[in-house]
């Protein structure tokens, strides 16, 4: 039986079909706002890992992430910030690490290595990075991270 | 200690237990749902209800009028009563035919407190509050729609017989009046609010971290509502007050039942029930009542959702690192009672607010009776990550 029906999206003929924009509460920020933010963040990092202060700079990356439409700029931006704070940790320390930050700081940064490994160009030069840290990350959060990244509609 | 019954090969979609517990209605995922009896030890099949034409989503046996009603994804309701059949004069199930006026499946149905209405949610973003009508003789449906954007996945009543507590795909948990004026008397006021007509949106809750919420449920004085989400949380909330989130480590919940006031017992993905406990001033996880002791074998892969590096992880992780194919373990049980989703909760023995036992029904086909009482701590073998 042809199952070409089965493809077609009904709920385009529905007038009062859902938006994205009513399953989470939109960022409050104004999108350039948020990009200033992001680059400020970036050179405080920077600050962070010339004092060997991996879970401060990991905090500020992590805390008020960007997330929703019209920021890719400042998505792409903390995600290269994130990148720099991982590879620049050794690997003894990640567990450590992953301990003394907040949930929220550990559901944001499990959303950040999905999206790391998601981006071919990128996952190539840090896969064994990004999947120590899932390994890691996973041991100390639970599976329970990983289901909230699956879940969350604020995609960072 | 639990008691263990095997009542099906195949999952259990829904339970729901007669008022003596001596009857049970299962729907073992498919278009009839059946009583069973309890004959001592186990429990048999007695009668068969078929009448949907679509598998059954939920189940409910209103204990004071001994009526049940079933709700199923051909979007239809039916209400069963006991009665002589015509020619043979014993008693049987009869149906009753609820036009919902839905055009979508029918996903969770409940009888309110007193018996004279039932709610059933849908996937037409809306809930059927169905009353009775005795000039016509027959259930009327009025549906609550504003403003829920999604399926709705649960309902639960306030004690009041007014109030309903909806949880919904589009990640909001919501308290709606389900005022019938026909039938209803004007409640008192309470938290959540003095006037309620039809619809009256008392409040709105989104989950945490945005994941559909799966159960509802008002605590017994109907004060405070927990909902339990795909974001592997359960939250607790106060109205006007804080909303206590718990994000769990584990694999979501999906039911839930409050057993007193002051304490909760949910189940799900995890296929264990945990026990949270606490307050306005704050909530906890306290533990499992399901201690592992049961658990057929000692070395299994541990739990379900737990990184552990036996059964499937293990097969492919030999195959990835070793280059051996073949599954050296063929033991997948889990150190569980439940070897899989546990699909709804329901009080079993006990006063509102002072519920001793529960009963769980999951995917595995099982039947649990639980004591609220013996709550172990949810550590060591139970709660480690067997890296």
């Amino acid at each position: 039986m042809d199952g070409a029906f089965r493809k077609i999206d009904i709920d385009a003929f529905d007038e009062d079909i859902i938006q994205e924009s009513e399953l989470y509460e939109a960022d409050p920020r104004d999108p350039a706002q948020v990009l200033e933010e992001a680059r400020a963040r970036q050179s405080s990092v920077r600050g962070f890992l010339s004092k060997n202060d991996v879970v401060g700079a990991l905090t500020t990356v992590l805390e008020n992430a960007p997330y929703g439409p019209n920021v890719e700029d400042a998505k792409t931006i903390s995600l290269q910030t994130l990148l720099s704070i991982l590879n620049n940790t050794k690997s003894t320390e990640i567990s450590n690490v992953v301990k003394s930050l907040s949930m929220d700081c550990q559901d944001t940064l499990m959303k950040y290595l999905y999206k790391g490994m998601a981006m071919s160009a990128w996952a190539d030069s840090n896969a064994s990075v990004l999947l120590s840290w899932h390994e890691k990350l996973t041991e100390i959060a639970g599976t329970g991270c990983i289901v909230r990244t699956m879940t969350d509609r604020r995609t960072v | 200690m639990p008691e263990i019954f095997s009542i099906s090969p195949t999952p259990v979609t829904a339970h729901a237990f007669n008022a003596d517990r001596s009857q049970l209605a299962v729907s073992l995922n498919s278009n009839d749902a059946q009583i069973l009896t309890h004959n001592g030890s186990q429990w048999a099949a007695t009668e068969m209800l078929t009448e949907h034409d679509k598998t059954i989503t939920s189940i409910d046996w209103a204990p004071n009028s001994n009526q049940i009603v079933t709700a199923s994804q051909d979007r239809n309701a039916y209400v069963w009563q006991q009665s002589p059949d015509p020619k043979t004069g014993t008693i049987v199930w009869k149906p009753t035919l609820v036009l919902l006026r839905i055009n979508r499946a029918a996903t969770h149905v409940r009888w309110s407190p007193k018996e004279d209405k039932f709610a059933v949610a849908s996937g037409d973003r809306a809930i059927a509050i169905c009353s009775f009508d005795p000039e016509n003789n027959w259930w009327v449906s009025k549906l609550l729609k504003k403003p829920i954007r999604s399926t709705v996945l649960a309902v639960d009543w306030h004690p009041n017989n007014v109030l309903l507590a909806a949880g919904s795909a589009d990640m909001k948990a919501r308290v709606l009046s389900a005022f019938i004026k026909e039938i209803d008397e004007r409640p008192a006021a309470g938290v959540w609010g003095s006037k309620l007509p039809f619809n009256t949106i008392c409040a709105e809750f989104a989950s945490a971290a945005g994941g559909w919420v799966h159960g509802v449920a008002f605590s017994p004085s109907g004060d405070v509502l927990a909902f339990v989400s795909h974001d592997s949380s359960i939250s607790i909330a106060y109205p006007g007050g804080p909303v206590h989130n718990i994000r769990m480590p584990t694999l979501p919940l999906v039911t839930l039942t409050w057993t007193t006031e002051d304490s909760i017992v949910a189940a799900g993905h995890d296929c264990q029930p945990l026990v949270f406990s606490g307050s306005d001033a704050g909530w906890q996880e306290i533990g499992t009542l399901d201690d592992g002791s049961h658990a057929a074998s000692k070395t299994g892969p541990g739990l379900t959702g737990r990184l552990n590096k036996s059964g499937a992880f293990g097969a492919f992780q030999n195959a990835d690192s070793r280059g051996q194919s073949s599954i050296t373990s063929t033991d997948t049980k889990l150190l569980t009672i439940h070897q899989n989703t546990i699909t709804s909760i329901r009080p079993y023995q006990g006063a509102p607010g002072q519920v001793t036992q529960v009963s769980t029904t999951a995917v595995d086909g099982k039947l649990v009776i639980w004591d609220t009482a013996s709550v172990s701590a949810l550590t060591g073998r139970m709660a480690a990550m067997s890296m």
